[in-house]
Protein backbone atom coordinates (compact mmCIF):
# COMPACT_ATOMS: atom_id res chain seq x y z
CA UNK A 1 0.00 0.00 0.00
CA UNK A 2 1.17 3.57 -1.08
CA UNK A 3 2.05 5.92 1.87
CA UNK A 4 -0.59 8.23 0.62
CA UNK A 5 -3.23 5.74 0.55
CA UNK A 6 -2.03 4.42 4.43
CA UNK A 7 -2.46 8.19 5.25
CA UNK A 8 -5.85 8.57 3.59
CA UNK A 9 -7.08 5.78 5.72
CA UNK A 10 -5.78 6.82 9.07
CA UNK A 11 -7.61 10.52 7.87
CA UNK A 12 -10.81 8.64 7.58
CA UNK A 13 -10.46 6.67 10.72
CA UNK A 14 -9.72 9.72 12.83
CA UNK A 15 -12.64 11.96 10.73
CA UNK A 16 -15.20 9.22 11.14
CA UNK A 17 -14.29 9.45 15.07
CA UNK A 18 -14.79 12.67 15.57
CA UNK A 19 -18.49 12.81 13.45
CA UNK A 20 -19.09 9.83 15.70
CA UNK A 21 -18.07 12.43 19.05
CA UNK A 22 -20.14 15.32 17.07
CA UNK A 23 -23.13 13.29 16.53
CA UNK A 24 -23.34 11.73 20.32
CA UNK A 25 -23.57 14.97 21.68
CA UNK A 26 -25.30 17.09 19.39
CA UNK A 27 -28.01 13.69 19.38
CA UNK A 28 -27.63 13.97 23.05
CA UNK A 29 -26.99 10.05 23.17
CA UNK A 30 -24.00 10.05 25.84
CA UNK A 31 -23.48 6.55 26.10
CA UNK A 32 -22.31 6.52 21.97
CA UNK A 33 -20.30 9.40 23.52
CA UNK A 34 -18.61 7.16 25.83
CA UNK A 35 -17.88 4.86 23.40
CA UNK A 36 -15.85 7.44 21.62
CA UNK A 37 -13.51 6.98 24.28
CA UNK A 38 -10.45 4.11 24.88
CA UNK A 39 -11.77 1.01 27.15
CA UNK A 40 -8.21 0.95 28.04
CA UNK A 41 -6.54 4.28 29.18
CA UNK A 42 -9.36 7.30 28.63
CA UNK A 43 -9.25 10.88 30.00
CA UNK A 44 -11.79 13.83 28.73
CA UNK A 45 -11.21 17.48 29.92
CA UNK A 46 -12.71 20.36 28.71
CA UNK A 47 -10.38 23.64 30.61
CA UNK A 48 -10.84 27.42 29.50
CA UNK A 49 -7.87 28.82 27.31
CA UNK A 50 -7.32 31.34 30.58
CA UNK A 51 -6.77 28.09 33.09
CA UNK A 52 -4.71 26.16 29.90
CA UNK A 53 -1.97 29.22 29.40
CA UNK A 54 -1.87 30.29 32.96
CA UNK A 55 -0.89 26.61 33.60
CA UNK A 56 -4.07 26.20 36.88
CA UNK A 57 -4.54 23.26 36.16
CA UNK A 58 -8.55 23.55 37.46
CA UNK A 59 -11.35 22.58 34.70
CA UNK A 60 -14.78 22.62 33.56
CA UNK A 61 -15.10 19.22 33.38
CA UNK A 62 -12.25 16.77 34.76
CA UNK A 63 -12.28 13.09 33.73
CA UNK A 64 -9.12 11.51 34.02
CA UNK A 65 -9.86 8.22 33.67
CA UNK A 66 -12.69 5.68 31.96
CA UNK A 67 -14.82 5.49 34.82
CA UNK A 68 -14.78 9.51 35.40
CA UNK A 69 -16.42 9.76 31.56
CA UNK A 70 -18.97 6.70 33.04
CA UNK A 71 -20.08 8.91 36.08
CA UNK A 72 -20.56 12.05 33.92
CA UNK A 73 -23.23 9.90 31.56
CA UNK A 74 -25.21 9.33 34.45
CA UNK A 75 -25.06 12.29 36.10
CA UNK A 76 -26.59 14.19 32.44
CA UNK A 77 -29.03 11.07 31.96
CA UNK A 78 -30.12 10.08 36.07
CA UNK A 79 -28.83 12.68 38.65
CA UNK A 80 -29.57 16.01 36.31
CA UNK A 81 -33.16 14.73 34.92
CA UNK A 82 -35.54 17.87 35.23
CA UNK A 83 -32.99 20.47 36.98
CA UNK A 84 -32.16 22.01 33.48
CA UNK A 85 -33.74 23.65 30.51
CA UNK A 86 -33.59 21.45 27.55
CA UNK A 87 -31.47 22.51 25.15
CA UNK A 88 -29.67 21.01 22.23
CA UNK A 89 -26.11 21.68 20.27
CA UNK A 90 -24.58 21.34 16.58
CA UNK A 91 -20.88 21.18 16.77
CA UNK A 92 -18.62 22.56 13.90
CA UNK A 93 -15.04 20.77 13.90
CA UNK A 94 -12.33 21.32 11.65
CA UNK A 95 -9.25 19.03 11.43
CA UNK A 96 -5.93 20.95 11.33
CA UNK A 97 -3.00 19.06 12.11
CA UNK A 98 -2.88 14.75 12.79
CA UNK A 99 0.77 13.70 13.54
CA UNK A 100 1.78 9.88 14.18
CA UNK A 101 3.52 9.59 17.29
CA UNK A 102 3.59 5.73 17.69
CA UNK A 103 2.42 2.79 15.98
CA UNK A 104 -1.52 3.50 15.70
CA UNK A 105 -1.01 6.00 17.73
CA UNK A 106 -1.72 10.22 16.62
CA UNK A 107 -1.72 13.43 17.89
CA UNK A 108 -4.79 15.91 16.07
CA UNK A 109 -5.40 19.17 16.57
CA UNK A 110 -9.19 20.40 15.08
CA UNK A 111 -10.90 23.81 15.83
CA UNK A 112 -14.52 23.14 17.15
CA UNK A 113 -17.25 26.06 17.22
CA UNK A 114 -20.49 24.77 18.99
CA UNK A 115 -23.99 26.54 18.63
CA UNK A 116 -26.24 26.05 21.14
CA UNK A 117 -30.04 25.76 20.68
CA UNK A 118 -32.36 26.43 23.77
CA UNK A 119 -35.84 24.98 23.85
CA UNK A 120 -37.00 28.30 23.89
CA UNK A 121 -35.12 31.19 22.68
CA UNK A 122 -32.85 31.56 19.40
CA UNK A 123 -30.03 30.00 18.36
CA UNK A 124 -26.03 31.10 19.50
CA UNK A 125 -22.86 30.43 19.76
CA UNK A 126 -21.98 28.45 22.92
CA UNK A 127 -18.06 27.84 22.47
CA UNK A 128 -15.09 27.86 20.21
CA UNK A 129 -11.90 26.69 20.65
CA UNK A 130 -9.57 23.40 20.00
CA UNK A 131 -9.52 19.84 20.59
CA UNK A 132 -5.86 18.52 21.61
CA UNK A 133 -6.73 14.64 21.24
CA UNK A 134 -4.95 11.51 21.30
CA UNK A 135 -6.19 8.69 19.11
CA UNK A 136 -5.52 5.13 19.42
CA UNK A 137 -6.46 2.56 16.73
CA UNK A 138 -7.81 -0.56 18.73
CA UNK A 139 -9.24 -3.66 17.25
CA UNK A 140 -9.03 -1.63 14.14
CA UNK A 141 -11.25 1.41 15.21
CA UNK A 142 -9.97 4.67 16.32
CA UNK A 143 -10.72 5.98 19.74
CA UNK A 144 -9.68 8.74 21.86
CA UNK A 145 -7.21 8.02 24.42
CA UNK A 146 -7.28 11.70 25.51
CA UNK A 147 -9.53 14.39 23.96
CA UNK A 148 -8.70 17.87 25.77
CA UNK A 149 -11.16 20.60 24.95
CA UNK A 150 -9.88 23.96 25.04
CA UNK A 151 -12.38 27.13 25.66
CA UNK A 152 -11.77 30.33 24.26
CA UNK A 153 -13.84 32.58 26.06
CA UNK A 154 -12.94 34.49 29.11
CA UNK A 155 -16.76 34.26 30.17
CA UNK A 156 -19.13 30.90 29.58
CA UNK A 157 -22.55 32.42 28.28
CA UNK A 158 -24.01 30.42 30.69
CA UNK A 159 -24.60 27.23 32.11
CA UNK A 160 -23.54 24.04 30.64
CA UNK A 161 -24.88 20.15 31.10
CA UNK A 162 -23.26 18.63 28.17
CA UNK A 163 -19.73 18.13 27.53
CA UNK A 164 -17.54 20.03 24.52
CA UNK B 1 -34.49 61.22 52.04
CA UNK B 2 -37.50 58.66 51.56
CA UNK B 3 -37.79 56.47 48.68
CA UNK B 4 -40.28 58.84 46.57
CA UNK B 5 -37.62 61.25 46.77
CA UNK B 6 -35.00 59.83 46.01
CA UNK B 7 -35.74 57.57 43.18
CA UNK B 8 -39.12 59.27 42.00
CA UNK B 9 -41.03 57.13 39.47
CA UNK B 10 -39.66 53.70 40.69
CA UNK B 11 -40.79 53.67 44.03
CA UNK B 12 -44.16 55.65 43.22
CA UNK B 13 -45.67 52.73 42.64
CA UNK B 14 -43.74 50.16 44.66
CA UNK B 15 -45.39 48.56 47.34
CA UNK B 16 -42.58 46.33 49.79
CA UNK B 17 -45.12 44.42 52.38
CA UNK B 18 -45.44 44.98 55.73
CA UNK B 19 -45.39 41.19 56.00
CA UNK B 20 -41.96 40.46 56.44
CA UNK B 21 -41.69 37.12 54.52
CA UNK B 22 -42.74 38.80 51.56
CA UNK B 23 -40.29 40.64 48.83
CA UNK B 24 -41.99 42.48 45.92
CA UNK B 25 -41.11 40.86 42.79
CA UNK B 26 -40.72 44.25 40.92
CA UNK B 27 -37.05 45.07 42.41
CA UNK B 28 -35.44 42.20 40.24
CA UNK B 29 -36.31 43.37 36.94
CA UNK B 30 -36.53 47.24 37.22
CA UNK B 31 -33.16 48.88 35.51
CA UNK B 32 -34.06 52.34 37.26
CA UNK B 33 -33.77 49.74 40.51
CA UNK B 34 -30.81 48.79 39.30
CA UNK B 35 -29.01 51.62 38.45
CA UNK B 36 -30.09 53.01 42.63
CA UNK B 37 -28.17 49.50 43.84
CA UNK B 38 -25.17 51.13 41.94
CA UNK B 39 -25.37 54.07 43.28
CA UNK B 40 -26.00 52.96 47.05
CA UNK B 41 -24.96 49.45 47.66
CA UNK B 42 -22.17 48.76 45.42
CA UNK B 43 -20.38 52.13 45.54
CA UNK B 44 -22.23 52.70 48.84
CA UNK B 45 -20.87 52.19 52.19
CA UNK B 46 -20.66 48.14 51.57
CA UNK B 47 -17.23 45.81 51.52
CA UNK B 48 -16.79 44.21 48.31
CA UNK B 49 -14.62 40.99 48.02
CA UNK B 50 -12.55 41.68 44.85
CA UNK B 51 -9.71 39.07 45.41
CA UNK B 52 -7.49 36.79 47.36
CA UNK B 53 -3.69 37.89 47.39
CA UNK B 54 -2.82 33.88 46.20
CA UNK B 55 -3.96 35.15 42.91
CA UNK B 56 -1.08 38.07 43.05
CA UNK B 57 1.55 36.18 44.77
CA UNK B 58 4.37 37.92 42.96
CA UNK B 59 5.87 41.76 43.12
CA UNK B 60 4.28 42.89 39.61
CA UNK B 61 1.29 40.38 39.62
CA UNK B 62 -2.13 42.16 38.77
CA UNK B 63 -5.68 41.05 38.23
CA UNK B 64 -8.44 43.52 36.94
CA UNK B 65 -12.00 43.45 38.24
CA UNK B 66 -15.08 45.60 38.16
CA UNK B 67 -17.40 46.92 40.85
CA UNK B 68 -20.91 47.14 38.83
CA UNK B 69 -19.55 49.28 36.13
CA UNK B 70 -16.35 51.14 37.75
CA UNK B 71 -13.05 49.01 36.47
CA UNK B 72 -10.92 48.69 39.15
CA UNK B 73 -6.61 47.29 39.26
CA UNK B 74 -5.40 44.96 42.00
CA UNK B 75 -1.46 44.94 41.98
CA UNK B 76 1.13 44.07 44.22
CA UNK B 77 3.81 46.77 44.14
CA UNK B 78 7.55 46.51 43.81
CA UNK B 79 7.52 46.81 47.72
CA UNK B 80 5.66 43.74 48.13
CA UNK B 81 1.97 46.15 48.75
CA UNK B 82 -1.35 44.83 47.33
CA UNK B 83 -3.11 47.93 46.86
CA UNK B 84 -6.46 48.39 44.79
CA UNK B 85 -7.18 51.26 42.12
CA UNK B 86 -9.62 52.97 39.90
CA UNK B 87 -8.15 51.34 36.50
CA UNK B 88 -8.87 54.50 35.03
CA UNK B 89 -5.81 57.20 34.00
CA UNK B 90 -6.13 59.94 36.25
CA UNK B 91 -5.61 62.34 33.37
CA UNK B 92 -8.46 61.97 30.51
CA UNK B 93 -10.16 58.70 32.01
CA UNK B 94 -8.59 55.90 29.66
CA UNK B 95 -8.99 52.37 31.19
CA UNK B 96 -5.15 51.60 31.73
CA UNK B 97 -4.95 47.89 31.95
CA UNK B 98 -7.03 45.41 29.99
CA UNK B 99 -5.70 42.60 30.63
CA UNK B 100 -7.67 40.00 33.12
CA UNK B 101 -4.03 39.23 34.92
CA UNK B 102 -0.57 39.35 34.36
CA UNK B 103 2.81 40.70 35.87
CA UNK B 104 4.01 44.50 35.46
CA UNK B 105 7.26 46.75 35.84
CA UNK B 106 4.75 49.84 35.68
CA UNK B 107 1.10 50.35 33.53
CA UNK B 108 1.26 52.16 31.44
CA UNK B 109 -1.39 54.44 29.42
CA UNK B 110 -1.77 54.30 25.83
CA UNK B 111 -3.74 56.94 24.44
CA UNK B 112 -0.78 60.01 25.63
CA UNK B 113 1.84 57.64 27.60
CA UNK B 114 1.42 58.97 31.39
CA UNK B 115 3.02 56.04 33.19
CA UNK B 116 2.40 54.68 36.69
CA UNK B 117 4.43 52.37 39.05
CA UNK B 118 2.76 49.62 40.37
CA UNK B 119 2.40 51.09 43.88
CA UNK B 120 0.27 53.80 41.56
CA UNK B 121 2.54 56.59 41.53
CA UNK B 122 2.40 58.70 38.09
CA UNK B 123 6.61 58.51 36.68
CA UNK B 124 5.84 59.85 33.66
CA UNK B 125 3.80 62.23 31.62
CA UNK B 126 5.30 63.07 28.05
CA UNK B 127 4.98 67.17 27.98
CA UNK B 128 4.96 68.23 31.27
CA UNK B 129 6.34 71.63 31.17
CA UNK B 130 3.51 72.34 28.93
CA UNK B 131 0.85 71.51 31.84
CA UNK B 132 -1.18 73.30 33.96
CA UNK B 133 0.72 75.99 36.39
CA UNK B 134 1.81 73.85 39.33
CA UNK B 135 0.93 70.53 37.60
CA UNK B 136 2.65 67.94 40.40
CA UNK B 137 3.07 64.24 39.35
CA UNK B 138 2.53 63.45 43.35
CA UNK B 139 -1.22 64.76 42.73
CA UNK B 140 -1.72 62.33 39.25
CA UNK B 141 -1.19 58.57 40.98
CA UNK B 142 -4.27 56.28 40.07
CA UNK B 143 -6.93 57.13 42.58
CA UNK B 144 -6.68 54.32 45.20
CA UNK B 145 -9.51 52.42 46.78
CA UNK B 146 -9.91 51.94 50.48
CA UNK B 147 -8.73 48.50 51.31
CA UNK B 148 -8.45 46.41 54.05
CA UNK B 149 -7.40 42.11 53.90
CA UNK B 150 -8.77 39.03 56.18
CA UNK B 151 -6.98 35.95 56.21
CA UNK B 152 -5.77 37.28 52.46
CA UNK B 153 -9.12 38.23 51.14
CA UNK B 154 -9.19 41.51 49.72
CA UNK B 155 -12.03 43.84 50.10
CA UNK B 156 -12.13 47.18 48.52
CA UNK B 157 -14.90 50.15 49.54
CA UNK B 158 -15.51 53.43 47.39
CA UNK B 159 -16.78 55.52 50.54
CA UNK B 160 -15.29 56.56 53.68
CA UNK B 161 -18.51 55.78 55.83
CA UNK B 162 -18.21 52.40 55.58
CA UNK B 163 -17.30 50.64 59.40
CA UNK B 164 -14.16 48.83 59.39
CA UNK B 165 -13.67 45.70 57.55
CA UNK B 166 -13.78 43.02 60.57
CA UNK B 167 -16.73 44.73 62.84
CA UNK B 168 -18.50 44.69 59.04
CA UNK B 169 -18.09 40.51 58.93
CA UNK B 170 -19.07 40.66 62.78
CA UNK B 171 -19.60 37.23 63.76
CA UNK B 172 -19.44 35.42 59.59
CA UNK B 173 -15.70 36.03 60.41
CA UNK B 174 -15.21 32.22 62.12
CA UNK B 175 -17.08 30.42 59.42
CA UNK B 176 -14.82 32.54 56.96
CA UNK B 177 -11.68 31.68 58.76
CA UNK B 178 -12.58 28.41 58.60
CA UNK B 179 -13.39 28.02 54.92
CA UNK B 180 -9.56 29.41 54.65
CA UNK B 181 -8.00 27.07 56.22
CA UNK B 182 -7.32 29.34 59.38
CA UNK B 183 -4.44 31.56 58.20
CA UNK B 184 -5.81 32.28 54.42
CA UNK B 185 -2.74 31.05 53.41
CA UNK B 186 -3.90 29.44 49.82
CA UNK B 187 -2.61 28.56 46.76
CA UNK B 188 -4.51 29.29 43.62
CA UNK B 189 -5.52 26.42 41.20
CA UNK B 190 -7.74 28.00 38.34
CA UNK B 191 -11.76 29.61 37.67
CA UNK B 192 -14.52 29.12 36.26
CA UNK B 193 -16.41 32.29 34.74
CA UNK B 194 -19.61 32.31 33.57
CA UNK B 195 -22.49 34.83 33.12
CA UNK B 196 -25.68 34.02 34.36
CA UNK B 197 -29.06 35.21 32.78
CA UNK B 198 -30.26 36.58 36.07
CA UNK B 199 -30.55 39.37 38.39
CA UNK B 200 -27.82 39.72 41.09
CA UNK B 201 -30.24 39.62 44.08
CA UNK B 202 -31.60 36.31 42.03
CA UNK B 203 -28.43 34.78 41.70
CA UNK B 204 -27.40 35.74 45.77
CA UNK B 205 -30.94 34.35 46.81
CA UNK B 206 -29.46 31.25 47.05
CA UNK B 207 -30.85 29.11 50.33
CA UNK B 208 -30.02 26.74 52.78
CA UNK B 209 -33.09 25.27 51.94
CA UNK B 210 -32.97 24.18 48.34
CA UNK B 211 -30.26 22.20 48.52
CA UNK B 212 -31.17 18.59 49.45
CA UNK B 213 -34.64 19.57 47.24
CA UNK B 214 -32.90 20.52 44.44
CA UNK B 215 -29.95 18.86 44.34
CA UNK B 216 -30.73 15.03 43.50
CA UNK B 217 -26.96 14.51 43.96
CA UNK B 218 -26.85 15.08 47.27
CA UNK B 219 -29.50 12.40 47.59
CA UNK B 220 -28.03 9.79 45.25
CA UNK B 221 -24.93 10.44 47.49
CA UNK B 222 -26.34 10.15 50.66
CA UNK B 223 -24.91 13.49 51.71
CA UNK B 224 -27.93 15.27 53.45
CA UNK B 225 -28.97 14.53 57.17
CA UNK B 226 -25.55 15.89 58.43
CA UNK B 227 -26.36 18.48 61.57
CA UNK B 228 -25.06 22.17 60.84
CA UNK B 229 -26.35 25.31 61.72
CA UNK B 230 -27.20 29.13 60.14
CA UNK B 231 -26.04 32.57 61.20
CA UNK B 232 -27.23 35.76 59.78
CA UNK B 233 -26.43 39.20 60.64
CA UNK B 234 -28.53 41.90 60.66
CA UNK B 235 -25.81 43.67 58.02
CA UNK B 236 -27.31 41.06 55.51
CA UNK B 237 -24.43 38.41 55.81
CA UNK B 238 -25.40 34.36 56.08
CA UNK B 239 -23.00 31.13 57.06
CA UNK B 240 -24.68 27.65 57.12
CA UNK B 241 -22.18 25.26 58.55
CA UNK B 242 -23.08 21.22 57.71
CA UNK B 243 -21.53 17.68 58.35
CA UNK B 244 -20.80 16.19 54.61
CA UNK B 245 -21.32 12.11 56.01
CA UNK B 246 -20.92 10.02 52.90
CA UNK B 247 -22.28 6.65 52.68
CA UNK B 248 -19.75 3.80 52.95
CA UNK B 249 -19.83 1.10 49.68
CA UNK B 250 -21.53 3.83 47.87
CA UNK B 251 -22.19 2.05 44.57
CA UNK B 252 -23.71 5.00 42.32
CA UNK B 253 -20.74 6.33 41.38
CA UNK B 254 -17.82 3.94 38.93
CA UNK B 255 -15.34 6.47 40.68
CA UNK B 256 -16.01 7.20 44.09
CA UNK B 257 -12.40 8.47 44.85
CA UNK B 258 -13.80 12.28 43.72
CA UNK B 259 -16.14 13.01 46.44
CA UNK B 260 -13.42 11.37 49.28
CA UNK B 261 -12.80 13.82 52.22
CA UNK B 262 -9.36 13.98 52.66
CA UNK B 263 -9.04 17.00 54.79
CA UNK B 264 -8.98 17.56 58.17
CA UNK B 265 -12.41 18.40 60.57
CA UNK B 266 -14.85 16.10 58.60
CA UNK B 267 -17.69 17.22 61.16
CA UNK B 268 -18.09 20.22 59.51
CA UNK B 269 -17.92 18.79 55.78
CA UNK B 270 -19.56 22.24 54.46
CA UNK B 271 -19.50 25.27 54.57
CA UNK B 272 -21.07 28.46 52.96
CA UNK B 273 -20.70 32.06 53.79
CA UNK B 274 -22.55 34.53 51.76
CA UNK B 275 -21.49 38.62 52.27
CA UNK B 276 -23.71 41.08 51.47
CA UNK B 277 -24.20 42.29 48.29
CA UNK B 278 -22.49 39.11 46.72
CA UNK B 279 -19.64 37.61 47.50
CA UNK B 280 -19.67 33.89 48.33
CA UNK B 281 -17.20 32.06 49.71
CA UNK B 282 -17.50 28.17 50.46
CA UNK B 283 -15.76 25.03 51.14
CA UNK B 284 -17.52 21.49 50.29
CA UNK B 285 -15.40 18.42 51.31
CA UNK B 286 -11.73 19.29 50.05
CA UNK B 287 -13.22 21.93 47.70
CA UNK B 288 -12.36 25.71 48.88
CA UNK B 289 -14.12 28.17 46.70
CA UNK B 290 -14.33 31.68 46.32
CA UNK B 291 -17.02 33.24 43.99
CA UNK B 292 -16.22 37.24 43.22
CA UNK B 293 -18.97 38.46 41.13
CA UNK B 294 -20.18 41.62 39.47
CA UNK B 295 -24.09 42.71 38.21
CA UNK B 296 -23.32 43.07 34.54
CA UNK B 297 -27.15 44.65 34.10
CA UNK B 298 -30.21 44.49 35.78
CA UNK B 299 -31.21 41.05 34.16
CA UNK B 300 -27.12 39.80 34.17
CA UNK B 301 -24.75 38.54 36.93
CA UNK B 302 -21.23 37.58 35.95
CA UNK B 303 -19.45 34.80 38.39
CA UNK B 304 -15.75 34.29 39.12
CA UNK B 305 -15.45 30.79 40.60
CA UNK B 306 -12.33 31.00 42.36
CA UNK B 307 -10.49 27.73 43.38
CA UNK B 308 -7.82 27.27 46.27
CA UNK B 309 -5.63 24.53 47.76
CA UNK B 310 -3.68 25.74 50.74
CA UNK B 311 -0.03 26.76 51.08
CA UNK B 312 0.53 23.20 52.98
CA UNK B 313 -1.19 20.59 50.81
CA UNK B 314 0.98 17.75 49.31
CA UNK B 315 1.00 17.03 45.56
CA UNK B 316 -1.01 14.50 46.03
CA UNK B 317 -3.87 16.40 48.20
CA UNK B 318 -3.30 19.47 45.34
CA UNK B 319 -4.18 16.66 42.92
CA UNK B 320 -7.16 15.46 44.72
CA UNK B 321 -8.21 19.08 45.39
CA UNK B 322 -8.02 19.97 41.99
CA UNK B 323 -10.34 16.97 40.54
CA UNK B 324 -12.72 17.20 43.25
CA UNK B 325 -13.12 21.35 42.14
CA UNK B 326 -13.43 21.10 38.82
CA UNK B 327 -16.41 18.80 39.02
CA UNK B 328 -18.30 19.77 42.16
CA UNK B 329 -19.49 23.32 41.59
CA UNK B 330 -19.34 25.56 39.15
CA UNK B 331 -21.28 26.75 35.58
CA UNK B 332 -20.97 22.63 35.27
CA UNK B 333 -20.90 21.21 38.78
CA UNK B 334 -22.37 17.90 40.17
CA UNK B 335 -23.94 20.09 42.68
CA UNK B 336 -24.19 23.13 41.14
CA UNK B 337 -25.50 23.16 37.44
CA UNK B 338 -29.08 23.37 38.58
CA UNK B 339 -28.81 26.07 41.09
CA UNK B 340 -27.43 27.85 37.53
CA UNK B 341 -30.45 26.70 35.49
CA UNK B 342 -32.72 27.85 38.65
CA UNK B 343 -30.86 31.26 38.80
CA UNK B 344 -32.31 32.41 35.51
CA UNK B 345 -35.95 30.85 36.24
CA UNK B 346 -36.59 32.70 39.06
CA UNK B 347 -35.45 35.77 36.91
CA UNK B 348 -38.00 34.86 34.62
CA UNK B 349 -40.95 34.36 37.41
CA UNK B 350 -40.46 37.70 38.69
CA UNK B 351 -41.83 39.34 35.98
CA UNK B 352 -45.28 38.27 37.23
CA UNK B 353 -47.00 39.84 39.74
CA UNK B 354 -47.27 39.86 42.91
CA UNK B 355 -44.77 39.00 46.08
CA UNK B 356 -41.65 36.44 46.21
CA UNK B 357 -42.70 34.37 49.19
CA UNK B 358 -40.39 32.86 52.08
CA UNK B 359 -41.85 30.06 54.33
CA UNK B 360 -39.43 27.33 55.59
CA UNK B 361 -38.63 28.59 59.17
CA UNK B 362 -40.62 31.53 59.58
CA UNK B 363 -41.79 31.64 62.56
CA UNK B 364 -43.48 34.58 62.80
CA UNK B 365 -44.21 37.73 60.30
CA UNK B 366 -44.57 40.97 61.91
CA UNK B 367 -40.76 41.35 63.23
CA UNK B 368 -37.15 39.71 63.11
CA UNK B 369 -35.69 37.32 64.83
CA UNK B 370 -31.98 35.68 64.69
CA UNK B 371 -31.97 32.16 65.41
CA UNK B 372 -32.46 29.70 62.18
CA UNK B 373 -32.03 25.92 61.12
CA UNK B 374 -29.10 24.54 59.10
CA UNK B 375 -31.80 24.57 56.17
CA UNK B 376 -34.45 27.49 57.25
CA UNK B 377 -34.33 30.21 54.05
CA UNK B 378 -36.15 32.53 56.94
CA UNK B 379 -32.44 33.19 57.45
CA UNK B 380 -32.73 35.52 54.39
CA UNK B 381 -35.25 38.14 55.60
CA UNK B 382 -32.22 39.49 57.35
CA UNK B 383 -30.80 40.13 54.20
CA UNK B 384 -33.63 41.48 52.90
CA UNK B 385 -34.43 44.06 55.81
CA UNK B 386 -31.08 45.48 55.04
CA UNK B 387 -31.35 46.08 51.56
CA UNK B 388 -34.50 47.41 52.02
CA UNK B 389 -33.09 49.76 54.70
CA UNK B 390 -30.01 50.56 52.20
CA UNK B 391 -32.53 51.55 49.28
CA UNK B 392 -34.93 52.99 51.96
CA UNK B 393 -37.69 51.59 50.46
CA UNK B 394 -41.04 51.79 52.56
CA UNK B 395 -43.45 49.43 53.70
CA UNK B 396 -46.55 49.92 52.92
CA UNK B 397 -49.88 47.80 53.64
CA UNK B 398 -50.82 45.64 50.30
CA UNK B 399 -54.24 46.50 48.56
Amino acid sequence: MSAALDRFEVLEQIDSLQQAYVQALDSAKMEDWLNCFSQQQASYVCISDENEKRGLPIALMLDDCRERIKDRVSFVTKIWVGTFEPYRTTHFVQRLDVEKIATDTYRQVSNFCIMISPEMGSSDVLATGRYHDLVAVEHGKAVFREKRAIYDSRILPRYVVYPF
Amino acid sequence: MSANESSGAISRDLIWPNQINRIPKEIFGDPAIFDMELDRIFYGPEWHMVGHLAELPERGDFKTFDIGRRPILIARGQDGQVRTFYNACTHRGTQVETSVCGNRKSFDCPYHQWSFDTDGALVGCPGEKEFTPGFAKANYGLRELRMEEFRGLIFVTASRDTQPLQEWLGEIAAPLTDILGGDGKLRLLGYHKVTYASNWKAYNDNDGYHAPLLHSAFRMLHWQGGKGRQIATQNGHNAIEAELSLAKGNSFLSDPSLIEFKGEDPKQGSRVVQLFPLAVATKHLDTINLRFAIPRSVGSTEVHYAYFGLESDSQEMLHHRVRQSSNLLGPCGMISMEDASIFQRVHLGTFTPGNVEFQKGVKRTDEFWFDFKQNDEASFLLKWEHYRKVMDFERRQEA
